[in-house]
């Protein structure tokens, strides 16, 4: 079994191109990714046609009281022509009596500001009214262009767990990729006949498959450590100190993943078609997990009922818990029991699939 | 010493080896001889337990050796058909791996490997990858990954396919020195006549997944012995004088070949004149003609009436 094993680290390193390549898109994807998502504060343009300088001002300095948002005194043009080059995708209106925003495309940070903007608009409103107790004009609440207000009550949730889900997801996601591409190796050692080889040495099947299988997840293991590793100094993500229920989480994932390699080896047993099918799987089974956005943002019952089935979520999911909660591994059971039980399920129809070809491969 | 009994392999509805019975005995070199599609492959494959059988068994030093497969996989040697090793890797560490395989470790791995790479002459190419490697090459240490453990029973399969006759002598006495000193048992599978000839002590003879003769090269020969071969040269072809040869009472076979044709008739008669006499009427202009001793390849085709090599 080890002489297996090592050997297949010996041809590995022969050709460590695509787990290098997979690795170093992990890094780019998850700084991409998290570049767009995490943009720490968003800044909202304001101008006035109403208002003077001064008063425009003042509004601003209300306005960023709170620090979670920046407002920043601008003019209608350079507004107008930032929303039209989609440089910027809103921007505040605000007059005497009334405030509007001007909407070039939908952005999920938008309600959150309008809430905000409502909350300080009112309350000077009331102010006001306290002062002069003349109830006359009512402010308005208008669209420029398009206004959807994306409600949803854990927003807050959301951005918080977002880097970590983004980091578990794109990490996962592409050593799931590296491990599928990998396993490529096995149907290529059945057509080259060193497999034959293997079978007819002294050598017992369960060893062969065992040193294979470990290689295969050794290197899963390896990619998203180092993964973790590079991002996490990076990028500003704390993965915590939860090590053990992490690395269970982890394990439990790739061991879910070797085995859908092997279903899907058992279904499709030529490389050629494996190198068109293997990005279409994994691709798929990212986007329906929610690798590469939060799954809360998806609505349609069908996709969400998919995503449990595909083990990146619960990966995700795992990681979340014992990163964001510092959950303990009892805290993150059902992931890590959904993803074994997928791991055996799948590891035994693959199986057996294997061995049905291979009782018709001869010299 | 290893043996076959009855054995059948079918792919769905398709008999690939049909009823295949035949035996090794210590130090004995056997050919196994078909044309392409025979079933050559597919026996081996059942016999070095890689292939479960359909039904049938395969017995070793008297054992059973499907169901205790570890005894016989002990001591056997494969080479399988096509190149069968890690291309990228060098002969250096695909003979180590597979050394390590059959348990050899440490200074006699070592050793093994260096005598290996001696026999097979490609000491000085050993850290090279592979797949930088002729086709000459290839198919040496494709031989020589097999010969590390130094097998008791040597299971070849077309080891000489597609490459120049050099190689192919170099293997084929490579080959025959492994028997003669090495008391190595081998079954040697090849559709090339000449190289059984040469290499083995008795030969089978396999058309469409069943035996159709087997015994030693003269007994095999023997079947023709009330027969003789003629070989008649023509200026050009004529379908006229095929037909009249093929009509003629003690012609058996008549086998078309570019210059000329190939007969095989009962011996004693007077064929050679009435040859003549039909070629004149037939306006074919004999070149030459030669009477033969058969070969396998015309036991073959007498056997099945088709060539060996189409
Ligand atoms: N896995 C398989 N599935 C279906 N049919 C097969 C399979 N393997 C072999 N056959 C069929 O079995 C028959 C015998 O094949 P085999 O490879 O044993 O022939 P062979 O004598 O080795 O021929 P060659 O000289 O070309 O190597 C062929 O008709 C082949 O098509
Ligand atoms: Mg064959």
């Amino acid at each position: 079994m080890w002489t297996v094993f090592k050997l297949q680290w010996q041809r590995l390193f022969k050709n460590p191109l695509v787990v290098l390549t997979f690795l170093g898109l992990t890094v780019l994807f998850v700084n991409f990714l998290g570049g767009i998502q995490s943009d720490q504060k968003i800044i909202t343009r304001t101008y006035s046609e109403e208002l003077t300088i001064e008063e425009l001002d003042e509004w601003i300095t209300k306005l960023n009281e709170d620090d979670t948002f920046v407002f920043e005194a601008s003019d209608y043009d350079s507004i107008y022509e930032r929303i039209r080059m989609n440089e910027t995708s809103f921007a505040l209106e605000l007059n005497e009596e009334s405030y509007r925003f001007l909407v070039g495309r939908e952005d999920m940070e938008l309600s959150p500001i309008i809430q905000h903007v409502d909350q300080v608009f009112s309350r000077e409103k009331r102010i006001a009214q306290l002062e002069e107790s003349d109830l006359s004009e009512a402010f308005e609440l208008q669209t420029f262009i398009e206004l959807t207000t994306v409600l949803s009550d854990d927003e807050s949730n959301v951005s918080q767990g977002f880097p970590v889900a983004i980091l578990a997801g794109v990490t996962f996601y592409f050593s799931a990729f590296s491990i599928f591409y990998l396993m490529i190796n096995l149907i290529e050692e059945k057509k080259m006949g060193t497999w034959n080889r293997l079978i007819f040495s002294p050598l017992s099947k369960t060893k062969i498959y065992l040193g294979q299988m470990l290689h295969y997840f050794l290197v899963g293991l390896v990619q998203i450590a180092l993964s973790f590793i590079i991002l996490s100094n990076l990028i500003d993500v704390d993965l915590g100190t939860n090590y053990v229920p992490m690395l269970v989480v982890i394990l439990s994932f790739i061991f879910a993943i070797v085995s859908i390699g092997m279903f899907i080896i058992g279904i499709v047993s030529s490389p050629q078609q494996l190198q068109i099918v293997i990005p279409i799987v994994a691709t798929s089974m990212a986007m329906i997990g929610g690798a590469f956005w939060p799954l809360e943002i998806v609505n349609n019952r069908i996709l969400l009922f998919l995503a449990e089935l595909m083990p990146i979520k619960h990966g995700i999911q795992g990681m979340m818990g014992v990163v964001n909660q510092g959950s303990s591994v009892s805290e993150v059971f059902v992931p890590i029991a959904t993803l074994l039980f997928m791991g055996v399920f799948f590891m035994g129809i693959g199986l057996n699939l294997m061995e049905r070809v291979s009782e018709k491969s001869s010299l | 010493m290893l043996e076959t009994r009855e054995l059948t392999k079918k792919f769905k509805e398709h008999v690939a080896v049909h009823n295949v019975s035949l035996y090794l005995n210590e130090g004995e070199s056997v050919g196994l001889l078909g044309p392409n599609g025979a079933g050559k492959s597919t026996t081996i494959s059942m016999m070095s337990t890689l292939l479960p059988p359909t039904s049938g068994e395969v017995h070793f030093k008297g054992k059973d050796a499907l169901k205790n497969p570890q005894g016989l996989r002990q001591v056997l040697g494969v080479v399988p058909q096509e190149i069968a090793l890690y291309e990228e890797l060098s002969a250096y560490e695909n003979m180590k791996f597979f050394g390590r395989i059959y348990g050899l470790k440490g200074e006699k791995l070592e050793k093994r490997i260096e005598d290996v790479l001696e026999l097979i002459g490609l000491t000085e190419r050993k850290k090279d990858a592979v797949e930088t490697y002729s086709g000459g090459m290839k198919r040496r240490i494709n031989i020589g990954v097999t010969l590390l453990h130094e097998p008791e029973v040597l299971i070849m399969d077309e080891p000489t396919v597609g490459i120049d006759p050099q190689s192919r002598n170099y293997i084929l006495e490579m080959i025959r020195k492994l028997n003669r000193e090495k008391n190595m048992t081998i079954l040697y599978t090849s559709h090339y006549m000449e190289e059984v000839e040469k290499l083995c002590d008795r030969v089978y003879i396999m058309d469409h997944g069943e035996i159709i003769a087997s015994g030693t090269n003269q007994e095999l020969k023997d079947i023709l012995s009330s027969d003789e071969t003629i070989r008649i040269d023509v200026e050009s072809l004529s379908s006229e004088f095929l037909e009249r040869l093929s009509e003629h009472p003690v012609v058996q076979k008549v086998m078309q070949e570019e210059q000329g044709y190939k007969v095989i008739a009962t011996k004693g008669d007077d064929l050679l004149g009435d040859v003549f006499d039909m070629a004149k009427s037939a306006h074919t202009k004999i070149t030459g003609i030669v009477v033969q001793t058969p070969t396998l390849e015309d036991v073959f085709l007498h056997l099945t009436g088709r060539k060996l090599r189409d």
